[in-house]
């Protein structure tokens, strides 16, 4: 499909790292761009693009979550959503077995209970898109993590949801699910771990984001952002994946 | 052996709870169904305790630890408890995706952390994690049930060898459909209950792969059969599931 003005697109966990750089995408291409991020507006204010409508909601509170979502999106006068990117997360790094139990239940609700609540909320937006996309922001650590535990069942949760509600709803909505691998962002940081030399080894979010839209044109499910995408990169052989004015 | 069990008044949990019983090992059972839980106390009240809690709740299960940490170490942990929710996706109340994403993945990794990280087991104990067939096929117009157990498959492997260090075993199942109420409520219209595992037999099952400390266990030969099938064609599976399950389901069930 082609992005235009008639566009609407929804971005959560969009006020730094890959979700924002997804939002200057696919607002450079016209689109009309509603972002999430847990941030008072105030304190965004500088970081955010002015053409985006900033939603406050903290995904600790998932149905919350959603129903703020779909109010402030009927409130601007949106009948309908073109593309869901549900890529809001957060994570934690300590040794599995001694996990703090609120910190387990947070990444669990941000990352999974979240996602799900409000795909659940957003499918009349969806159906009432010409091909409504939503698509899933996993992580490579869905396979397992010793690391990362709980967000790597967070994000297995994930896979697993928009694997079985891809085939539910074929023909209806696409649904994807994309797995970046250990990008620059300031998540790791975020999330108490130095990454230290390994550091050179994360992918440019830039060409994660890049990364993300062109797969999202495509519409293949589930796509890792891992090994193969390294080696690609590093050949330069996709520079810039991304075809103007496709989403 | 000291044992514990969640959601041990039916299905997979009460045949184990009753095996374990006659082999003269102490348990405490919990469930949500107090009737259950006071039956199956009067049964063998000598060797079981019982604590009604509803795992779905966030503080209930804090508390329930809490109570546990005083008890003495556990040999054996089987985190059984769980629920479905079928139909088409949308059309279930989001607070029955909460509650099934607490007591399916929330409560079982809470509680394991707890457990483990908090010195609750016996060197050289098990704990067992309920994962689903689904984890090897996709279950559409399941989607979440699906997503809470795809969960909790990759938390027990994540974690596994961190005890492993501490001679702690972690063994994660995958059991197909069962023969139970709560399997007949959530199947496809025409699904042939007598295909279903047995409870006693599944029980059987999973406590060989204790013994033999096991990481996985697909129990039977069709479990095995499906899981090789959805390593080699994961989409075929999923579509197949499609068909064979959610074109079937004719109304919500939460």
């Amino acid at each position: 499909m082609k992005v235009d003005q008639a566009t609407n697109i929804l971005i959560t966990g969009a006020t730094d790292g890959i979700g924002l750089l997804l939002a200057h995408l696919y607002l450079a291409q016209g689109a009309n761009v509603v972002i999430t991020g847990r941030r008072d507006a105030k304190a965004v204010e500088q970081v955010i693009p002015k053409d985006a409508i900033y939603i406050q909601a903290n995904q600790e509170h998932p149905q919350i979550t959603a129903d703020l979502i779909t109010k402030a999106m009927t409130e601007i006068g949106w009948d309908h959503c073109d593309l869901a990117i549900l890529n809001a997360g957060n994570g934690h790094v300590c040794n599995p077995l001694q996990e703090n139990p609120e910190a387990i239940r947070d990444t669990l609700n941000v990352n999974l209970v979240a996602p799900i609540l409000i795909a659940r909320t957003l499918v009349r937006f969806l159906d009432k898109a010409h091909h409504g996309k939503l698509v899933f922001i996993g992580s490579t650590s869905h396979k397992g993590a010793a690391k990362f535990a709980s967000y790597a069942a967070s994000k297995a949760g994930l896979h697993g949801f928009a694997r079985s509600l891809r085939e539910e709803w074929h023909h209806r909505i696409t649904v994807l699910i994309i797995h970046p691998g250990p990008t620059a962002t300031g998540m790791h940081a975020k999330a108490g771990f130095d990454a230290g030399a390994m550091k050179r080894l994360f992918f440019d979010p830039d060409y994660v984001a890049r990364t993300i839209v062109a797969s999202i044109h495509k519409g293949a499910s589930p796509v890792s952002i891992g090994v193969f995408a390294r080696i690609k990169q590093a050949l330069s052989l996709r520079k810039n994946p991304v075809s103007a004015g496709d989403i | 052996m000291n044992i514990l069990i969640t959601g041990a008044v039916a299905g997979l949990g009460r045949a184990l709870c009753e095996k374990l019983l006659d082999e003269g090992h102490n348990i405490i059972a919990i469930d949500i169904n107090k009737d259950g839980l006071e039956e199956l106390k009067k049964q063998r009240g000598d060797l079981l305790d019982v604590i009604q809690v509803d795992l779905t709740i966030s503080d209930a299960v804090s508390r329930l630890i809490e109570t546990l940490a005083k008890g003495t170490r556990f040999d054996l942990v089987v985190l059984n408890a769980g629920i479905n929710a079928t139909g088409n996706f949308e059309e279930n109340p989001g607070e029955a995706y909460r509650r099934l994403l607490t007591i399916n993945t929330e409560t079982p990794i809470i509680m394991a952390s707890a457990m483990i990280g908090g010195n609750m087991m016996e060197t050289g104990g098990t704990v067992v994690f309920v994962s689903s067939l689904s984890h090897a096929t996709g279950y559409p117009g399941a989607s979440v049930y699906a997503a809470s157990k795809d969960a909790i498959a990759t938390y027990a492997s994540s974690i596994r060898r961190a005890c492993a260090r501490m001679n702690i075993n972690i063994l994660t199942i995958f059991p197909g459909p069962i023969k139970t109420d709560h399997a007949a409520r959530h199947a496809p219209k025409g699904a042939d209950a007598e295909r279903r595992m047995a409870p006693n037999r599944l029980a059987f099952l999973v406590l060989n792969a204790v013994s033999q400390r096991k990481h996985d266990l697909y129990p039977g030969v069709i479990a095995k059969l499906t899981n090789v099938a959805g390593r080699l064609l994961p989409a075929f599976l999923t579509r197949l599931m499609r068909r064979i399950v959610f074109e079937k389901l004719d109304k919500p069930t939460y």
